[in-house]
């Protein structure tokens, strides 16, 4: 036949392999390559560590023998929402300082791949959440966020009203021996003076008197300096006088 | 965490008679949340609504408000009447009262109420010289609620100072002018401090 016999197969061939090899070699490079991206995208730490309210909630869902009261499940759910909302105000703050970082190249690639993954998955685990909720109840996807964030800022109202009153025991207990401590030695010291000359006792006495609680070391000062000798005071004596 | 179609399974255990969840074998975070988890509940199986989820959070049940109300103004009247010890157990019963709240009860009311009772009980409390206490509860009404609060700052200030503990005082009268500068008593307590640490050193 006419136009097969013209072409000459052998020649042809060699355009048609180099073709082949051409596209043969860039399709496995780039699936080999795109393999790689993915398998390592998916070996990359998460950013968050495990939802464990996430997983407390499905699991309680998908129990069958018994079946888990809806009450419980909303509790979970709600616990669920909270936990959403400790870690969505994490990716929004922490957005811009990495947004910084990684333009100024003190941190690498894969740093900001995690974090778009986590701001991703926190999304869709919103979104889900909302679903869940109105499936529960009418709306209440529209308002389970904001009691979300009331419940997480309640409990760390509490606890940290908690820590401050629970050192109220420690406090009392160490004033009281303060005290103690702080009438026995000034009742000591007035004792003292009072044998020594009734004068300097009584001055000594309404000094540290006026001064209730103030530190013992500088209250034996001030009795010292009351008690220190002529030389002291004529020198500053001498001192105002020489500035005047 | 895992892709959105995926979770682990935890091995959880529902108490048929009182409804607890519980799990076996549990680690200390799950059981630390298990136990969040029921009390939460607990709270919500009160809860009035038809739905039997907590409502939204603005219109506040005006119930315990009221109560909260009742229970300062007994205190105040108890103050007055010079009955400080009185005073300060019902300033404590409000104060509970107000942290009973429901927790999904706006946070910021919550603050608000106790940061108010705390201030009252600390005054209580400085009026029968207990100044540790009054130190506390001035620190926790300060906590609650920092700005606009001069009278917990002057509080914990001055029990400081009666404590003795002047450099503590000092450095915490500096910090409440921060939150609100120029407030005449807090101004008048930094200048007392100041002449007692030139009077005792």
């Amino acid at each position: 036949m006419w136009p097969f016999d013209a072409v000459d197969w052998v020649m042809l061939s060699i355009p048609i392999a180099y073709l082949f090899i051409l596209v043969g070699s860039l399709y496995t490079f780039s699936s080999i390559y795109r393999k790689r991206k993915a398998y390592r995208a998916a070996s990359l730490e998460p950013w968050f560590p495990q939802h464990l309210q996430r997983d407390i909630y499905l699991s309680l869902l998908h129990q069958e023998d018994p079946k888990v009261p809806d009450s419980i499940l909303k509790a979970a759910l709600l616990r669920r929402a909270t936990e959403d909302i400790s870690r969505i105000i994490q990716v929004r703050s922490q957005k811009q300082a990495l947004q910084v970082l990684l333009q100024r190249g003190s941190v690498g690639d894969d740093l900001w791949q995690r974090f778009q993954r986590a701001e991703k998955e926190i999304e869709d685990e919103l979104r889900d959440v909302v679903q869940e909720a109105n499936a529960f109840a009418p709306n209440w996807g529209q308002t389970i966020f904001q009691s979300a964030s009331e419940l997480s800022q309640n409990n760390l109202l509490r606890q940290r009203l908690d820590e401050i009153l629970s050192t109220a025991d420690s406090e009392r207990q160490w004033w009281d021996t303060r005290r103690s401590q702080i009438q026995s030695e000034l009742l000591g010291e007035l004792d003292q003076d009072k044998t020594k000359s009734p004068k300097e006792g009584s001055v000594a006495g309404s000094v540290a008197g006026s001064f209730r609680g103030t530190k013992t070391a500088s209250d034996d000062d001030a009795v010292l300096v009351e008690s220190g000798g002529p030389a002291e005071k004529t020198g500053k004596g001498k001192k105002k006088k020489g500035k005047h | 965490m895992e892709s959105a179609d995926t979770f682990t399974l935890l091995p959880l255990v529902m108490d048929p008679a009182t409804k607890a969840i519980s799990a076996n074998p549990a680690n200390a975070a799950l059981k630390n949340e298990l136990e969040a988890l029921n009390a939460l509940h607990r709270g919500l199986l009160s809860v009035g609504t038809p739905t039997g989820t907590p409502p939204p959070p603005v219109p506040v049940n005006p119930t315990r408000s009221a109560q909260i109300g009742k229970l300062r103004e007994s205190g105040n009247n108890e103050f007055r009447k010079g009955n400080h010890a009185q005073a300060v157990k019902l300033y404590g019963l409000a104060i509970d009262m107000a942290l009973g709240r429901p927790h999904w009860e706006p946070s910021g009311l919550v603050r608000e109420e106790v940061s108010g009772l705390l201030s009252n009980r600390a005054q209580a409390n400085m009026a029968q010289q207990n100044w540790a206490e009054g130190a506390v509860d001035a620190e926790a009404s300060v906590e609650m609620k920092k700005a606009d609060n001069a009278k917990g700052w002057w509080r914990r200030g001055k029990c400081l100072v009666e404590m003795g503990r002047l450099e503590e005082a000092e450095t915490w009268v500096r910090q409440g002018l921060e939150f609100g500068a120029n407030e005449p008593d807090l101004v008048q307590l930094k200048q007392d401090i100041e002449k007692r640490k030139a009077g005792s050193v």
